[in-house]
């Protein structure tokens, strides 16, 4: 075992186990994780279209698709930092900052929407940029450094506002959190998502810098070993983080057609379970180098029709949040199954 | 060595030093700070958090992290309050059951964690989401107010004039940590674990056991934070545990605790909490806004695991020199 180990690492032409599906280990499609969420979104849609009249209404999709797209960004915020290997905990307090920001530079700096959106986008990738270069610097992990900075976020943000909410935005949010495509059941935030997720999927695909965020997360001597910059791309991650949940929160100003501080609960807190659930029910690793934009985007989907389903049960809102964690538990119970299975099947 | 730079050596000599430096300047700045009325409300706050810090330390100290804490405090301060006023129970008899509440919770976190190897972080993401949803599912987020005056009572008065009841719980817990973390065979095994978990294993040490057991003194520590928050505040509030999360985090960062594992300390976690309950409190002093005690509390944690960095690599590099 020790001798086979050391003697002959890559070498394996001559052994039968190692070849198959290629060296990615990149499994058959109808055993992949993203195929078992479209299954289970197919079969939560039929079951709750059949037991509850409304689910399948313009209006409802309409509903869905607004706050899917929100909980898709939330996840793909958490995602690019996952990456890493590290965590992000102040997504929800980012988010809320960033739409504090767009909504001070809209009524009392005087800004027009499109700058103030800018300012906004800028300011969550500031503060995205605050905790990377804190990570990277200290050398310590970033659960620590973004539970610390969550709180200073929040903090600075509530004593600046005072608590109180910006209510007077320009009537373009809430017209385009409003606006309504393919009779009435597309709503335009859902295009947004779905071109960030395409975006991010063109980054790790085809993009230089997405290929060395995967090889800086999966293993950072070896990245730096051959030539990449695991510190500076580290930031670029958390950068990126802060601003895909200022998107997310800005989003969410358009759907509410406010500013409102609490609008990610005490510190922002309220986005943490939304934002793992997406990566985990996605298949992303979260001791970083792999990820899944599609299985991320899926996950949050599932989460928002499996919520609108059970609120349309009338389950109550309390018990969906239990079910909720339940639901991620469930996750990675079957992710750890269906990778024993996978690691069996290829043993023999 | 000195008998100085030895201390300087130990967790609790920082803690310390910060501690006196506090009560100095701020008795200074403000004599009613030292008043026995304040001393007391003061040493109300440290009983409690106190509590909330050792059960995060405990987890701290296996090399994991807990983020239920402040759930499963919150589901056992509404199951006290709600047993004596919907059922009637004795408040005893309540107590004890809410205790077996928050170490079942606790139990229930490190099974998990422990039979499926998953990280701590996902799993009691996991359970805080369904022991917070349980909690607002029973109280639908409405609080119970039919708490017995023996109950208040033992919240809000004091045995000898500046020292609160609530002060004897936390000081047996305080003491019986101690002699856990030091003296007994459970404790070592605790460390060990978040010391190396595979050196541990390969001695013969129950891992799984050991993080079981772990969580489950963590759950019946946050459970009595819990229940002597609902005594404080003559309310059973579900918003309870709400904000245990940094505060949990702080003490222990502040009194050295390595986040790796396998190295904690009672008593400086102890100055921790009394560290951040002297700076929340003077900034109510000098009426300074409440909204900044966030930002204090986060400040205070990097500037704690920074000066801990820091320590660390002077000891690695006195190490390698002396090699």
């Amino acid at each position: 075992m020790h001798a086979e180990d050391s003697a002959a690492p890559p070498s394996h032409a001559g052994s039968p186990q190692a070849t198959p599906r290629g060296a990615s280990g990149r499994p058959r499609f109808w055993l992949t994780n993203e195929f078992g969420l479209i299954v289970l979104i197919a079969v939560f849609v039929t079951a709750f279209g059949l037991l509850t009249p409304g689910f399948l209404s313009p209006f409802n999709l309409f509903a869905l698709g607004r706050t899917a797209a929100i909980n898709v960004m939330i996840g793909l915020s958490m995602m690019v930092v996952i990456v890493t290997g590290g965590l992000n905990l102040a997504v929800g307090a980012i988010g809320v900052c960033a739409a504090m920001a767009c909504g001070w530079l809209i009524q009392d700096a005087g800004l027009p929407w499109p700058l103030a959106i800018l300012g906004g986008l800028a300011m969550g990738a500031a503060l995205g940029f605050v905790n990377g270069w804190t990570v990277v610097r200290s050398g310590l992990h970033s659960f620590i450094i973004t539970l610390a900075s969550m709180s200073i976020f929040f903090g600075v943000m509530i004593f600046l506002s005072r608590g109180e909410s910006y209510r007077e935005l320009p009537s373009v949010f809430s017209s385009f959190g409003r606006l309504r495509f393919l009779d009435g059941t597309l709503s335009p935030l859902v295009l947004v998502a779905v071109a960030v997720a395409v975006l991010l999927v063109v980054l790790y695909r085809f993009t230089v810098a997405g290929r060395e965020m995967l090889a800086a997360g999966a293993k950072p001597e070896a990245a730096a070993l051959s030539g990449i910059r695991v510190d500076r791309v580290f930031i670029y991650c958390h950068m990126l983080s802060g601003l895909l949940a200022g998107s997310a929160a800005l989003m969410l100003v358009a759907r509410n057609g406010a500013a409102l501080p609490s609008m990610a609960g005490q510190l922002g807190q309220d986005w943490l379970l939304p934002a793992f659930l997406g990566p985990v029910l996605g298949g992303t690793l979260l001791s970083g180098g792999r990820v899944s934009v599609v299985g991320t985007v899926l996950g949050a989907l599932l989460v928002t029709l499996l919520t609108s389903g059970l609120l349309l049960l009338q389950v109550g809102e309390f018990w969906v949040q239990a079910f909720l964690g339940l639901l991620l538990l469930l996750a990675v119970l079957m992710d750890m199954a269906r990778r024993s299975f996978l690691a069996r099947r290829r043993m023999v | 060595m000195g008998p100085l730079s030895r201390y300087a050596r130990t967790d609790w000599f920082g803690p310390l030093l910060v501690t006196v430096l506090a009560i100095v300047i701020v008795g200074a700045f403000n004599p009613s700070f030292l008043s026995p009325l304040n001393i007391q409300v003061l040493l109300l706050a440290i009983s409690v958090n106190a509590l909330i810090a050792f059960s995060q330390m405990i987890i701290i100290a296996v090399g994991q992290m807990n983020l239920s804490v402040g759930a499963i405090g919150g589901l056992a301060a509404i199951s006290f309050a709600g047993m004596m006023q919907v059922w009637g129970l004795p408040a005893p008899v309540a107590a004890v059951l809410a205790l077996l509440i928050g170490l079942g919770a606790g139990m229930v976190n490190g099974a998990f964690i422990a039979w499926t190897g998953i990280s701590a972080f996902v799993i009691t993401l996991a359970s805080l989401s369904m022991f917070k949803g349980i909690n607002l599912g029973i109280t639908q987020a409405q609080p119970f107010y039919g708490i017995p005056d023996a109950v208040k009572a033992f919240g809000n008065t004091t045995f000898i004039d500046p020292l609160p009841w609530l002060v004897l719980p936390t000081a047996l817990v305080a003491a019986g940590l101690w002699f856990l973390l030091n003296r007994q065979a459970l404790g070592r095994f605790i460390l060990a674990v978040g010391g190396n978990q595979h050196a541990a294993e390969l001695s013969g040490i129950s891992v799984g056991f050991t993080v079981v057991a772990a969580h489950a003194i963590s759950g019946l520590l946050a459970a009595l934070a819990g229940i002597m928050l609902v005594a404080r505040l003559q309310i059973g509030q579900p918003t309870i545990g709400d904000d245990w999360l940094i505060l949990s985090f702080a003490a222990p960062v502040i009194g050295g605790a390595v986040l790796s594992g396998g190295h904690v300390s009672v008593s400086a976690t102890l100055l921790g909490v009394v560290i951040v309950a002297i700076i929340t409190q003077a900034l109510v002093l000098f009426n300074i806004d409440p909204f900044l005690v966030q930002v204090v509390l986060g400040v205070l944690i990097l500037w704690a695991v920074g000066i801990n960095r820091l320590r660390e690599l002077r000891l690695r590099k006195a190490a390698t020199a002396g090699a």
